[in-house]
């Protein structure tokens, strides 16, 4: 049962071979025995009950959602109502939320059951899921690597089948380089198109909620249930979206591939030649590949690393010890409340995070610093609009080095080098898939990421889609799980 | 108050923080009342609750236009929303979302009345932004009330072109009055919809340059502000004469009313730093020409246009029409009745003086009576139609503030002692029998005396005890008298 997709999973449902039930059952089963550490808390209480509303809605003859039955895990800084959000961090240990994501509204509207919370690092500033506040997520690949981050819990979740589907949230690269490192489909889609609402934000102008899953037919299903317009969010896209899975027929013959030759100077040799691979597989697609070139690229860490701090050091404010957040037992006095909570409650990544970004808005530093990434931020989107002119997508490696042992990096600017390949798509708001391409010599995944223009979500999924048509790494299992699969 | 100030003079501008009465919060969808028990009207905007994102409120948005085309303004057709940033436990985020760089509307300008002579204030921009919650401190405990958290406010930040307490105080108040008329805001000063900020510097006259300034926060009475910034100058007028090469001490001060001293609260060097940067959470605002069209076409008449009208059009007297304009309840009930009324003078005389006394009686608002405008100027249309004397409408008046639902015409039926002498032949005789009695006025009269027709009308509506009709007196004595042959 673990490694059906949601698609077989729902199937086997509503023909009624499996009750939500006994899903729902198996599944929470495994979680609480899960071996990763992927996840932060299991919903045993809520998966079951509605595990039973759903059963007792399929007796009823009332049509069924398209993800019924489907258990699935959610990254723990989204909210579902009276559940903890612990964001990985300590100040939010007992924070419960008073409302529900609207991705959450919208996955129960569609009869998706969430049995668990996925681990990550601390408000999603990481890219191990190390700076979680509670314990370390292994790759289900090989448990002495990191499954990437921020959202590495979610991912880990899903290549060790402990859900077909979860949810992460990209900022920089958040869902798509932990894809890539644990071997399965990871998605950030257009700015806008998932609603933010509900979504603990991290840098509000970069952060996208985004899917994982171990087929591109499930990734575009539960698209298809999270892109709707939502009013609860500003910044939401308010026309509908276009029904991604029914569009899905990995015919790419003719389509332009742009690839940035530069990008591939010093990357991990075993990715690059992956990647050539990937590329000969869509020209037998009938696809062709144009080279193009994305200049500011290279700036896009520093630029990143001035952005995000800036609007995390405001997000972050109101974790202040006054309402929710854990107050310091030591403060006496208001402004010791706030220094001795924040100290206590953020750890290290994330403090730092915060002084950076008040730092480069302080006033005297603000145009030296954010006024200038900003700038710089235009011209990588001007890269972009430049090289669309001359292809319909663009595919790249998603990391430019294979996964990592546990503790192997330390200095956090070799750390932050991780998102160099990622980074751009979100300045951009551009649709950006991390799809699994392999293994190492080392047995270690390997992803690329195919990016496209605003709103053209359902083409790089439908690259994804002819590469899978031809290939089967998607059909790989982490050693830790082949013949495990009790049905 | 002293506005000679010699050799100097004060330079003042004025902020001004106004909250809009919108049904519902600037970002969130809770009711925008902050009258009711604490923390009872707030949701997860007001709260900062993690993940929950702002919404601009369109009839906010619409209300700001509002002020800025009544003040002549340009309304920005893109504006933009920043995050000011600073710590305190009333301010959910724990920034406030403004319009620092790209405000909605920039410029405009007022024309007031100060002492008889006109002028014209500028405004340099208004920009909206929430509101913050407000502290409780209890003896052992402080406690925030959330209420007001996220109410939508406008701030109108004048040019420093005020140069005496007195003009910023009418600036002030013509601002009140325009957002009142213009249904913006209801602008009670206790409830902290009307808040004033007031920058002020002296300089010697012919001076170019400003000189620093002091910032007085948070006043909501216009006598307190007048005072604090009468005081604040003579203390920076002191300061520079005593040290005429010295700069007095930037910074925020509020005004001790009992002290009679403005209290420094922070010092420039001790300046916070906002961090000023643009909101990701909100797009640009974005108005359609026809947006801001539409509202202009429904605009409600202005404070200014109003009064002139009053006293041009219905010949009010400028007392009446100051009294009308100061208190737009009274205005609106005047304004209700004036268009069923023949004589809107007498009329509005009968709602400012008499009703309002009633009125005043129990301690209510005339509006409070629950009398429809509508039935005063009936009231006032019987008497000057002679259905009814003076004498009887003030009693009719009384009646009808003991049964407001009953019209003046249905008190007047329902009773005998308002009906007026029907019998010409009777009153005929009654006039005769006092003209042959005041053959002296009647002479008078012919000589010019007009006096002496008022006499003689006296006496005929004594002897009718009041129960003649005065214009149908009037015409009969008229005619009698030119008759007569004396």
């Amino acid at each position: 049962m673990f490694s059906l997709s949601a698609i077989e999973l729902s199937l086997k449902f509503k023909k009624k071979e499996y009750s939500a039930t006994e899903i729902i059952t198996a599944f929470l089963q495994r979680a609480k025995n899960e071996p990763y550490g992927a996840l932060l808390s299991v919903l045993e209480d809520r998966a079951l009950k509605k595990a039973a509303e759903l059963d007792a809605k399929q007796k009823s003859g009332k049509t069924l959602g398209l993800l019924a039955g489907v258990p699935v895990i959610v990254k723990d800084n989204i909210l579902i109502q009276g559940e903890k959000t612990t964001c990985g961090s300590k100040f939010l240990e007992n924070y419960r939320a008073p409302y529900s994501a609207t991705v959450v509204t919208e996955l129960e509207k569609h009869d998706a059951i969430i049995i668990a919370k996925a681990n990550m690092d601390e408000f999603a500033m990481g890219s191990s899921t190390a700076t979680s506040a509670y314990h370390r997520t292994d790759n289900p690949w090989n448990q002495d690597y990191t499954p990437g981050g921020s959202s590495g819990g979610s991912a880990a979740a899903v290549a060790g089948l402990l859900a077909p589907l979860s949810l992460g949230s990209d900022t920089g690269g958040s869902v798509r380089q932990p894809a890539a490192f644990c071997g399965i489909y990871g998605f950030k889609p257009t700015y806008g198109r998932i609603s933010r609402h509900g979504l603990v934000a991290f840098a509000s102008s970069l952060d996208q909620i985004g899917p994982f899953s171990r087929s591109i037919d499930d990734l575009a299903l539960i698209s298809n249930v999270l892109a709707t317009p939502c009013n609860h969010d500003s910044t939401s896209i308010q026309t509908p979206a276009e029904d991604y899975l029914n569009a899905l027929d990995g015919d790419i013959c003719h389509l332009k591939i742009g690839v940035p030759r530069e990008f591939l100077e010093g990357i991990d040799p075993e990715i690059r030649s992956a990647f050539e691979k990937f590329l000969t597989t869509l020209r037998e697609c009938g696809a062709q590949t144009v080279d193009i070139t994305l200049p500011h690229n290279n700036y896009s860490v520093p630029v990143y690393y001035i952005l995000a701090p800036a609007e995390a050091s405001t997000n972050l404010a109101r974790f202040d010890g006054i309402r929710y957040t854990s107050r310091s037992k030591k403060a006496k006095t208001l402004s010791e409340v706030y220094t001795f909570s924040r100290t206590e409650g953020f750890g290290k990544e994330v403090t730092q995070r915060i002084l950076l970004g008040t730092y480069v808005l302080s006033a005297g530093f603000q145009d030296a610093y954010y006024k200038k990434a900003q700038k710089v931020r235009y011209k990588i989107c001007k890269d972009y609009e430049d090289a669309f002119e001359k292809c319909d997508v663009i595919a790249f490696p998603t990391t430019p080095v294979p996964p990592f042992k546990h503790g192997s990096i330390t200095d956090p600017l070799t750390m932050y080098k991780q998102d160099i390949f990622t980074i751009s798509a979100n300045m951009a708001g551009l649709p950006s898939l991390s799809i699994p391409v392999g293994l190492t010599k080392e047995a270690l995944p390997i992803g690329i990421q195919v990016q496209a223009p605003q709103m053209q979500d359902g083409l790089v999924m439908n690259v994804a889609k002819a590469f899978e048509l031809k290939t089967s790494f998607f059909r790989l299992r982490p050693p830790s799980y082949q013949g495990n699969d009790h049905e | 108050m002293n506005e000679d100030y010699e050799e100097f003079e004060a330079i003042i501008g004025l902020e001004i923080h106004c909250a809009l009465n919108t049904k519902t919060k600037l970002f969130g969808r809770e009711p925008n009342y902050f009258g009711a028990e604490p923390n009872s009207n707030i949701g997860y905007v007001d709260t900062g609750q993690p993940g929950i994102l702002p919404v601009l409120n369109k009839e906010a948005v619409k209300k700001a236009i509002t002020f800025g085309l009544a003040v002549n303004g340009t309304i920005n057709e893109i504006s933009y929303f920043d995050r000011k940033s600073y710590f305190y436990p009333d301010c959910p985020f724990n920034y406030q979302i403004t319009q620092f760089y790209h405000p909605i509307i920039t410029g405009g300008s007022i024309t007031c009345d100060v002492d008889g002579v006109l002028k014209t204030f500028t405004i340099e921009h208004t920009h909206l932004e929430n509101d913050a919650g407000k502290l409780v401190h209890f003896p052992d405990f402080t406690g925030v009330d959330f209420n007001r958290s996220g109410a939508p406010l406008i701030e109108i930040v004048s040019d420093p072109c005020m140069r005496s307490p007195k003009e910023a105080s009418v600036y002030a108040s013509t601002i009140r009055s325009i957002l009142e008329y213009t249904e913006c805001s209801y602008c009670n000063m206790q409830e902290g919809h009307f808040r004033m900020d007031a920058n002020i510097s002296v300089r010697l006259k012919g001076e170019k340059h400003l000189r620093p300034k002091a910032e007085i926060k948070n006043m909501n009475s216009f006598a307190n502000m007048e005072l604090a910034i009468e005081t604040e100058i003579q203390s920076q007028i002191a300061f520079y004469r005593k040290n005429p090469t010295g700069t007095i001490k930037t910074g925020t001060y509020r005004f001790d009313l009992e002290k009679q001293k403005t209290i420094l609260m922070r010092a420039k060097e001790s300046a916070e730093d906002y961090r000023y940067f643009p909101e990701p959470d909100l797009p640009p605002l974005v108005l359609e020409k026809s947006f801001i069209d539409g509202i202009r076409e429904n605009l409600k008449e202005l404070p200014l246009k109003k009064a002139h009208r009053f006293t041009h059009e219905l010949g009010l007297t400028p007392y009446f029409t100051n009294l009308l304009i100061a208190d737009k309840a009274l205005c609106d009930f005047f304004e209700k009745g004036v268009t069923h009324c023949t004589h809107p003078k007498a009329y509005c005389n009968w709602v400012v003086v008499e009703f309002t006394a009633r009125a005043n009686e129990k301690n209510i608002h005339v509006k409070d009576l629950e009398i429809s405008p509508v039935s005063i100027a009936h009231l006032v249309n019987m008497i000057e139609k002679g259905r009814i004397t003076g004498k009887m409408a003030k009693e009719i008046a009384d009646l009808m503030v003991e049964n407001p639902k009953m019209s003046p015409e249905e008190i007047a039926d329902s009773d005998s002692k308002f009906k007026l002498m029907g019998d010409h032949n009777a009153l005929e005789a009654i006039i005769d029998s006092i003209l042959k009695e005041n053959l002296e006025s009647i002479r008078d009269f012919k000589n010019g005396k007009e006096k002496a027709f008022q006499f003689l009308v006296g006496e005929v509506m004594k002897k009718t005890r009041g129960s003649a009709s005065p214009p149908l007196v009037k015409e009969l004595l008229t005619k009698k008298i030119h008759s007569s042959n004396g």
